[in-house]
């Protein structure tokens, strides 16, 4: 059994935020983009956690544990906003959701 | 004293914004609110002026650093004569104007412009410094303006009003850089202290300020050149003539040239008596073939203002008294003296004469030809008797009021410069002319109208103020008339002694009966100009020569400064309106294109965006690209 190295968990990382980038970049449903959005906040976090696990120190703990608290305050708006949304026009694509441009 | 000056110089404002604000549709009771005020100035300014009270008193308005604007009052003896003056013939123009714009449809605009008029008018008589003269002197101009302007319907009321408007500031303009220019050499425009300066021998002469100065007397008294809009103003309403354009608001650029002689020089009132002269000899030329009972007193006004011009510019004269064995020299501004007594005679006369036109043109229905009046002697008697001692008080019969200032003026000319005096002297001959071939057509023979032949007397508003007038143009020219409160101008009246005296009052004589008799038989009680069927080669001469400098400037405006300002014009629109103006606006144009390229209103459109960003901003962190 080998031990996962530090490459592995930057790999990882990587690989959830390119997953969370693109699907920000491609889908159009708004509830999904947000997911998306949370997915690169977490693949950042797991790259901290990492790092504090590797370098023997508490430091990125510690930027985790905040990260993690203001994420949970800020998906509550996200998830506020986009029911908002959903009640007023129907619709959370992001195809329909161009009242500006027009 | 100081809150009477004050109290009437600002009642006529009130009662113009009264007017102006409130009384617009209901010209009866504005044109109460005017004659009162009229009335009431009238009379404080005679009790202001026999009270032998002489003050000055000046509040700072304004201050910019080391300069400070003030507005105050000098109310010297030849402020006093002034408001006098201001103050009867107004008030006699107000009365008259009652009757004569009774049927007016702008009765309160007339009279609210006649109380803006005062109040600018009293401003100027009042004013201790040459900026709140300026700024009073722009207020005439205004009110002339709204006045000249009454009757706006017709176009040729309209061209004259701005007519006057702009010849005035061509004149105001070298006054305000004069203004500006005894500033900077003396450090003060206030009279008192400039007055002073001169007594202690520190103040700084130049020959160009007193000429800047002079300018605006040129525009204002309508001095050749700038002498072409005082007989077009005569489409104003004739009460307005009257008081503005003959007695009171021509007169302050002599009034402003008095204020102002401590600063001449020499060289200066040179060229102020050849101006003058020019316009007195001119003007009385021009009045020979008008048709028009007003332009004939109109240019005989200005005739009158270049005598006026011409005894300042005549200067100071020395006289010798002699007692008992020592004699001493005393020199006196005689100038001043021979030019304030002309003003206040002519005002009396000639309001009484502008105004006995207006009753004629009242009698008439708005005839004005006088080759279609005649016969009005006994259908207008009253008006015929005033007129005519108006006619004979100009002319310079013995013993009424401009045979003494027009004697006065002879006088200094004949003392102090013989050319002039020959030229005046020649005036006073072509007054004498116009004047009884305007009298004798106008009164005399059969009437030739049907206008003249059922002529009628007007009202008492109408004759109250000629009988008035006619009252003070017979006792106007006797100094002894006078309380002794003017003594500061009076005194200054030159007086011929010995064989000088015989010498003017003949000559005085002699061209009066010349010009009369002339006058008298030259021209016939005919529908024609019996000056144009005679002699039509001196008439077109004379026609030529009235319209010389209105065809000149007709030229000047087409043909120089239209062809001036049409290529000035084309620079404004290439560089000014092309390059700085629509280009700085279509390169914003230009970017704001750019950025709406940007706006896709696509969400993951942004993302790119961003990404771009993020990537700029990872080559800016790492300093692969530097700015």
């Amino acid at each position: 059994m080998t031990t996962a190295t530090l490459n592995d968990y930057v790999l990882l990382s990587a690989v959830l935020f390119a997953i969370g980038f693109f699907g920000v970049l491609l889908r159009r449903n708004t509830l999904v983009i947000f997911m998306s959005l949370e997915l690169m906040l977490v693949a950042s976090t797991l790259a901290l956690v990492a790092f504090s696990r590797f370098n023997g120190t508490m430091d990125g703990n510690v930027f985790v544990f905040f990260i993690l608290t203001v994420a949970a305050a800020e998906v509550a708006v996200g998830l506020a906003i986009i029911v908002a949304l959903f009640r007023k026009r129907h619709t959370v694509q992001v195809d329909e959701l161009n009242t500006l441009k027009n | 004293m100081l809150q009477h000056a004050l109290f009437i110089l600002l009642l006529p404002l009130v009662s113009a914004a009264v007017i102006a604000l409130f009384l617009r549709r209901s010209g009866g009771i504005a044109a109460a609110v005017s004659t009162l005020t009229a009335a009431s100035i009238a009379v404080i300014s005679v009790i202001l002026a026999l009270q032998n009270e002489r003050f000055t008193a000046s509040s700072e308005w304004m201050r910019f650093g080391d300069f400070a604007i003030s507005l105050g009052f000098k109310f010297d003896d030849l402020a006093a004569l002034m408001l006098v003056i201001v103050g009867l013939v107004g008030l006699c123009v107000h009365v008259f104007s009652l009757g004569y714009m009774a049927d007016d449809a702008a009765k309160a605009r007339y009279f609210g412009g006649l109380s803006i008029f005062m109040f600018s008018m009293l401003g100027i008589v009042f004013a201790d410094n040459l900026f709140m003269m300026y700024i009073f002197w722009e207020l005439v101009g205004f009110s002339s303006y709204v006045l000249i302007n009454h009757w706006h319907e017709k176009q040729s009321a309209a061209d004259a009003s701005k007519k006057a408007f702009i010849a005035n500031r061509v004149g105001d303009f070298g006054f305000l850089l004069g203004i500006v220019m005894c500033y900077w050499l003396n450090g003060t425009v206030n009279l008192t202290e400039l007055a002073a300066k001169g007594e202690a021998h520190t103040l700084v002469f130049s020959t160009l300020l007193p000429l800047l100065l002079f300018c605006g007397a040129v525009g204002k008294s309508a001095q050749l050149p700038l002498h072409v809009w005082l007989p077009d103003a005569m489409e104003g309403p004739t009460p307005v003539s009257a008081l503005i354009h003959a007695a009171t608001m021509v007169a302050a650029g002599i009034y402003m040239l008095c204020r102002i002689n401590v600063l001449m020089v020499p060289d200066a009132l040179t060229v102020i008596l050849w101006t003058g002269t020019a316009t007195a000899l001119y003007a009385a030329l021009c009045a020979i073939t008008q048709r028009d009972i007003k332009k004939v007193l109109a240019y005989s006004t200005l005739s009158q203002l270049g005598y006026m011009v011409a005894a300042f510019g005549l200067g100071s004269l020395s006289s010798t008294h002699r007692h008992g064995t020592d004699a001493h020299t005393v020199v006196f501004a005689a100038g001043v003296g021979a030019a304030m007594f002309h003003l206040t005679t002519h005002a009396f006369f000639k309001a009484l004469m502008f105004l006995g036109s207006g009753s004629v043109i009242h009698g008439c229905h708005h005839e004005q030809d006088i080759f279609k009046m005649g016969g009005l002697r006994t259908r207008m008697p009253l008006t015929f008797w005033t007129f005519t001692i108006g006619v004979a008080a100009i002319i310079g019969f013995p013993y009424l009021a401009g045979f003494f200032s027009k004697d006065a003026i002879l006088y200094l000319a004949f003392a102090n410069n013989p050319a002039v005096f020959a030229l005046l002297a020649l005036t006073a001959v072509l007054t004498s002319l116009y004047m009884v071939r305007l009298w004798k057509l106008t009164f005399l023979g059969a009437p030739r109208s049907d206008q003249a032949s059922h002529a009628h007397e007007g009202g008492l508003t109408l004759t109250l103020p000629l009988v008035f007038l006619a009252l003070l143009s017979l006792v106007a020219g006797y100094t002894a008339f006078y309380p002794n409160v003017f003594s500061g101008v009076f005194d200054l009246i030159p007086v011929a002694h010995g064989a000088d005296h015989t010498i003017i009052l003949i000559t005085s004589v002699a061209v009066m009966i010349v010009g009369a008799g002339l006058g008298f038989t030259c021209w016939q009680s005919a529908p024609t100009d019996t000056l144009a069927e005679k002699a039509p080669g001196l008439f077109a001469a004379l026609a030529a020569l009235k319209n010389s400098f209105d065809r000149a400037y007709d030229y000047y405006v087409a043909k120089i400064q239209q062809r001036f300002a049409l290529f000035v014009n084309f620079f404004e629109q290439i560089f000014l309106a092309g390059l700085i103006v629509r280009g700085l606006a279509g390169f914003v144009g230009l970017c704001g294109l750019g950025a709406r390229a940007l706006h896709v209103g696509n969400l993951n459109a942004y993302v790119y965006w961003f990404l771009l960003g993020l990537v700029g901003l990872w080559l800016f962190a790492t300093g692969v690209v530097t700015l």
